[in-house]
């Protein structure tokens, strides 16, 4: 089978400054006093795979570097070493999903974040009213986003990102403030990228949707791969971060 | 396409030549059109801030000092100045906090950061076609007969524009890391406006200030666009060639405009990998 994710060795580590030094005038004050770094390694020497085709869960304490993984696959963090392969277009949704500036509407959102993904005017016309039907948000598309609750901006995210043509998609926390409707509705486009043979990766403190949907799962934990097996095997006893999820 | 609710991917590049200038159109005018709803005097805003300076300066230096009358048509010759360091000044403000400010989108998509300040000089530089237009109207008819000089005016504003983009880039991936920049492009912007003989004949500096003063590409452009608009107007119609005395001096300041801009650029793309992680 063809892979879709191919991680060898990555590692990444950031370097989290004691004094934060972000004016001139700390430089010209102590030009000799060396800044403090505490090293924080996110991810240690991770090396596993995905299939095309293949639902694949990421799971871990929070901290563990899930997201800083996600984020390296999906092209936004530079890895300090280890080399990450994937093979199609990838559509991301981190961090409660895409970016979006709340001083324009939906429609204005909708409109930027399709063509920095790389859909053409055509494209996304084609696909404007999905989306917004998705998100069930037609009567609010004119509004500023500000004025959106945490669960509106949440679906058009969602919407947005699983309407940008993929064929890896990567899922942080996908149903992390969605009511009980719209997690039906996102169980419903799983089980569909299932059947079109898409590739995702979900990362999710939950333990049924883990052993639900998932062909197989990945246990981070401080940065380093504790895991990798079959959700049966794996998933069992709640961690501490299923309290949160 | 297979017309599905999920279709599978038509070719979907985020590089090359026709993405960028997608994302510069539609970023640019949505951000240009947001940013003049909700006041209520609108685009004519932009038009108030540099008719407003004009007005001053004129007024100061035409009526109450009365050193205008060294130049033939100080009036224009002063909203020119203006014009341009508006579109100059402005470009660059707008580019410094934009990817602080676009932090957001930055840290969930990937993407080529440089388009994040880009598309914020776009509606600067609308804004400016507009207002020359409006200008153009309302003053210019009537007092400049047409010349074949102006066809020089398109190619000198292009320079003015990689000039400003370069140390708008500069500014921006500077402003990442040191909060500083903001306040020192602040007062830069001040020194500036009273350094590069807007309001005043570049002759009346002395030759070794002239020298100075014509290192920066803006008074080059400036000097340049006044001479092709108004034509020669006496000893303080001065451009780049009189000052370094030849041709080829003309090229020093285009020189500076044009390295300013490739380093700006290198520096901006060595940074760019890591501002995901830093805004």
């Amino acid at each position: 089978m063809a892979v879709a994710i191919e991680v060898t060795g990555l590692s990444k580590s950031f370097r989290i400054p004691h004094e934060h030094r972000t004016y001139f005038k700390e430089y010209f004050l102590h030009p000799l006093r060396r800044t403090q770094y505490e090293r924080n390694d996110a991810l240690k020497d991770v090396t596993f795979s995905v299939e095309a085709g293949e639902f694949f869960g990421i799971f871990g304490p929070n901290g563990s570097g899930k997201s800083t993984l996600l984020r390296i696959l999906a092209g936004i963090y530079v890895a300090d070493s280890g080399r990450v392969q994937v093979t199609g277009l990838l559509s991301p949704f981190i961090e409660l999903g895409v970016g979006f500036d709340l001083d324009l509407n939906a429609r204005e959102n909708i409109r930027i974040n399709g063509t920095l993904a790389g859909l053409t005017q055509r494209q996304l016309d084609a696909r404007f009213d999905e989306i917004l039907e998705f998100a069930e948000l037609e009567r609010f598309v004119d509004q500023k986003l500000k004025n959106y609750s945490s669960g509106m901006l949440m679906r058009l995210a969602y919407s947005i990102a699983i309407q940008i043509p993929f064929d890896v998609i990567l899922l942080d926390e996908v149903l992390a403030v969605g009511d009980e409707s719209f997690q039906r509705k996102c169980f419903v486009t799983f089980d569909r990228f299932k059947r079109e043979g898409r590739t995702v990766v979900l990362v999710t403190h939950q333990h049924d949707l883990l052993r639900g949907f998932c062909d197989r799962v990945l246990l981070l934990e401080h940065g380093v791969v504790g895991a990798v097996g079959s959700p049966g095997d794996l998933v069992g006893v709640p961690s501490e971060g299923a309290l949160i999820g | 396409m297979a017309g599905a609710a999920y279709p599978t991917s038509p070719v979907r590049p985020t590089r090359g030549l026709a993405y960028y200038l997608r994302v510069l159109r539609v970023v640019g005018i949505i951000k240009f059109k947001a940013k003049y709803t909700g006041a209520a005097l609108g685009y004519l805003w932009s038009l108030a801030k540099p008719l407003a300076y004009f007005g001053v300066l004129w007024l100061v230096f035409a009526h109450l000092l009365r050193t205008a009358n060294q130049t033939d048509d100080f009036a224009l010759f002063l909203l020119i100045g203006i014009l341009l360091f508006t579109f100059f000044s402005d470009t660059v403000a707008v580019m410094l906090p934009s990817i602080v400010e676009g932090g957001s989108i930055l840290r969930r998509l990937a993407f080529p950061p440089i388009l994040v300040p880009l598309s914020a000089s776009v509606g600067i530089f609308i804004t400016f076609l507009v207002n020359v237009s409006a200008i153009v109207v309302f003053i210019g008819i009537g007092r400049v007969s047409p010349r074949v000089e102006w066809l020089l005016v398109p190619p000198l504003l292009a320079e003015l524009y990689v000039f400003s983009l370069g140390l708008g880039l500069l500014v921006a991936a500077l402003y990442v890391r040191f909060r500083d920049v903001g306040q020192i492009w602040e007062l830069a912007v001040q020194l500036l406006f009273f350094a590069s003989a807007i309001f005043y004949p570049i002759g009346i500096l002395p030759d070794w200030a002239q020298k100075v003063a014509f290192l920066n590409p803006f008074v080059q452009v400036m000097q340049d666009i006044r001479h092709a608009v108004l034509g020669s107007s006496g000893p303080n119609d001065l451009t780049a060639a009189t000052v370094y005395a030849g041709a080829g001096g003309r090229a020093i300041p285009i020189a500076i405009a044009l390295i300013l801009f490739a380093t700006a650029l290198a520096f901006f793309r060595r940074e760019g990998r890591f501002f995901a992680e830093r805004v």
